[in-house]
């Protein structure tokens, strides 16, 4: 569909557009990596080279961006920073912690719960953000080592994230490109999220789960915890519960209703700015809706609309299509083994780099294969591939995922960082034995 | 007027290797809300305050800049926020210290001011430039005292 009407009158000192696209798209991957300048102004300075080079014209780099990940994205964080402020989550860290007799391995249980299913419906940097400092609390009162716990939890952020539309951005991407619903996401990948998140907490607790103590004494003060008392505003609070309600049961029925998935979120995040905002004066308004405004993580968001373009105008030079084939006669055509070589390759990188480019590079890719596999519904396979390699492959490295640093963070303030080799030791193993788990369901579920 | 005209050049002071409790006891005895902390060879490295002994009888995690802004669920009595503190009064006091802004000897009395109220805090070290050695410190009081008593 793209192809040659797409591009600008002519590239620029006559250069193969081909090669302007694959240089310009491999700069961007090597500086995004190397972290030296941040990535929204890498992903839109590659966009507009492509532009200015002539690689696309500026209606064809538009049409390139997904607006409908970028609608998806923007009205789920407007939702949460609202939602943040009710102390919600802090409630629900507490209250599982008290479920278990503040027993120290019941309370990584629990929490690792906690941060996978909130992770399921929210970001995941939103829900270690949240989930984190209520977790090191828990743990410096129990006079117990935190390190255990936040390990769990960069896990099970990354795994409960696989499990929905909406819980990881290469979800997001992926549904928004194929049209496929919440729906299908839970029904396909929730099964095996739950079957990993199991074997994760059995090597956590052979390594550190068996040897953690806490006096009764120390368990007593986390179980004189008010959690009630987290509450910090009951009003808000419904509102918020009310507005994810509908939003889930829009993302629920947004086949059946006609919408897209960035009609329900951004008009959900509407709802709940009016509902919050009802009643006070202007400057009041003012001030929230700013506020939550400001939470939206435009650096995100920014980086996704230059990647969006950038992939675009290289998919626009057949590249990507290029690709397709050659991995195509890597695999013979055969399903299954393309289904195994995007599963083991995306995790594996998805461990080293961003999984963001590397998904949205992916899914054009795929999409070229489509004749191959009998059209788009033969692809199927495929997209759980991709989605399960790059989400769970994000856990391998500290590096992997953005929630991982956001963790290592919170860590090295506490006084317990999180070393990259450490980590990936114990990770990296523990990520393969989920790919691993992820091939046996592929095999038996598609293939 | 200039900063170290001001200054009061003989504070009083803590080694970074000086316990909490060490410092939690000049503290008490001497009513001093800001203790300037200096190595061998007298250079500044921050200052323990009377909010360093608050932070310590407190979790770190609410202490962390992403931490959390509402704590009314901890039910905490006082002895347990003491038997915080009494575990820590061996640790040095290095670990626990507030920078400050700093003035130069030959800072103007304004910005001295300015650098009080902009940094809450009633005492502002003075500090060479050059060799990071600490010159003296200038207190509220010592501030008050120049003004009224000139003004007199």
């Amino acid at each position: 569909m793209h192809g040659s009407s797409e591009a600008a009158s002519a590239v620029l000192f006559g250069l193969n557009p081909m090669w302007v696209a694959a240089i310009l798209f491999a700069l961007t991957y090597v500086v995004v990596m190397t972290e030296k300048i941040n990535r929204a102004i890498v992903s839109l300075l590659a966009a507009g080279l492509m532009i200015v080079l002539g690689i696309l014209n500026q209606e064809a780099a538009i049409r390139g961006i997904d607006f409908n990940t970028i609608g998806l994205l923007i009205g789920m964080m407007l939702i949460v920073a609202i939602t943040r402020q009710s102390g919600v989550f802090q409630f629900l860290a507490i209250w599982a912690a008290k479920k278990v007799d503040a027993r120290p391995w019941g309370i990584l249980v629990m929490i690792s719960l906690v941060t996978a299913a909130t992770s399921a419906l929210l970001d995941n940097v939103t829900t270690v953000l949240l989930v984190a400092p209520v977790t090191l609390l828990i743990t410096e009162e129990l006079r117990i080592n935190p390190y255990p716990y936040l390990f769990a939890m960069i896990f099970s952020s990354n795994i409960g994230g696989t499990a929905t539309l909406i819980g990881d951005p290469p979800n997001i991407m992926i549904g928004s490109a194929t049209g496929l619903t919440f729906n299908d996401f839970a029904y396909n990948l929730a099964p095996v999220v739950f079957v990993i998140m199991a074997a994760t907490l059995i090597p956590i607790y052979f390594i550190w789960g068996r040897h953690l103590r806490a006096t009764p004494e120390d368990r007593q003060r986390v179980m004189q915890f008010n959690e009630h008392e987290a509450i910090t505003d009951r009003r808000l609070l419904k509102q918020c519960l009310l507005v994810i309600g509908l939003v889930i049961a829009g993302f629920v029925f947004a086949r059946f209703l006609g919408l897209e998935a960035a009609t329900v979120a951004m008009t959900g995040a509407a709802l709940l700015l009016l509902l919050a905002n009802f009643g006070h004066d202007a400057e009041h308004q003012s001030k929230h809706v700013l506020d939550a405004f400001n939470e939206v993580e435009w650096i995100t968001i920014f980086f996704f609309v230059g990647l969006f373009i950038v992939v675009h105008g290289v998919d626009g030079t057949g590249l990507l299509k290029l690709l397709a084939d050659k991995m195509l006669a890597l695999t013979g055509g055969d399903l299954s083994a393309t289904a195994m070589v995007i599963l083991w390759s995306s995790a594996i990188l998805s461990a080293i780099i961003d999984n963001i480019p590397f998904v949205a590079t992916m899914i054009p890719l795929i999409k070229a294969m489509a004749p191959t596999f009998g059209g788009p519904e033969g692809l199927l396979p495929l997209w759980w591939a991709l989605s399960l390699g790059a989400c769970l492959g994000g856990n391998g490295t500290l590096i992997g995922a953005s929630a991982n640093l956001v963790v290592a963070g919170f860590a090295e303030r506490a006084g317990q960082p999180i070393r990259f080799v450490q980590y990936t030791l114990m990770a990296f193993p523990i990520m393969l034995m989920s790919i691993a788990i992820s091939m046996v369901y592929l095999y038996w579920r598609y293939l | 007027m200039k900063a170290n005209i001001i200054m009061n050049p003989h504070p009083m002071t803590l080694g970074p290797s000086d316990t909490v409790a060490t410092a939690a006891d000049r503290i008490l005895k001497h009513h001093l809300r800001h203790l300037p902390v200096v190595d061998e060879q007298g250079r500044y490295l921050g200052t323990f305050s009377v909010y360093s002994l608050l932070k310590l009888t407190l979790p770190k995690a609410v202490l962390d800049k992403h931490g959390l802004d509402n704590v009314s669920f901890v039910t905490e009595s006082v002895e347990d926020l003491a038997q915080r503190l009494g575990r820590r009064r061996d640790e040095p006091v290095k670990n626990w210290l507030n920078i400050h802004e700093v003035a130069r000897p030959d800072t103007h009395a304004m910005e001295v001011m300015l650098l009080m109220l902009h940094g809450r805090t009633t005492s502002v070290p003075v500090v060479n430039k050059t060799n990071n050695r600490l010159e003296g410190i200038i207190s509220f009081w010592d501030v008050l005292e120049k003004l009224l008593g000139e003004n007199s």
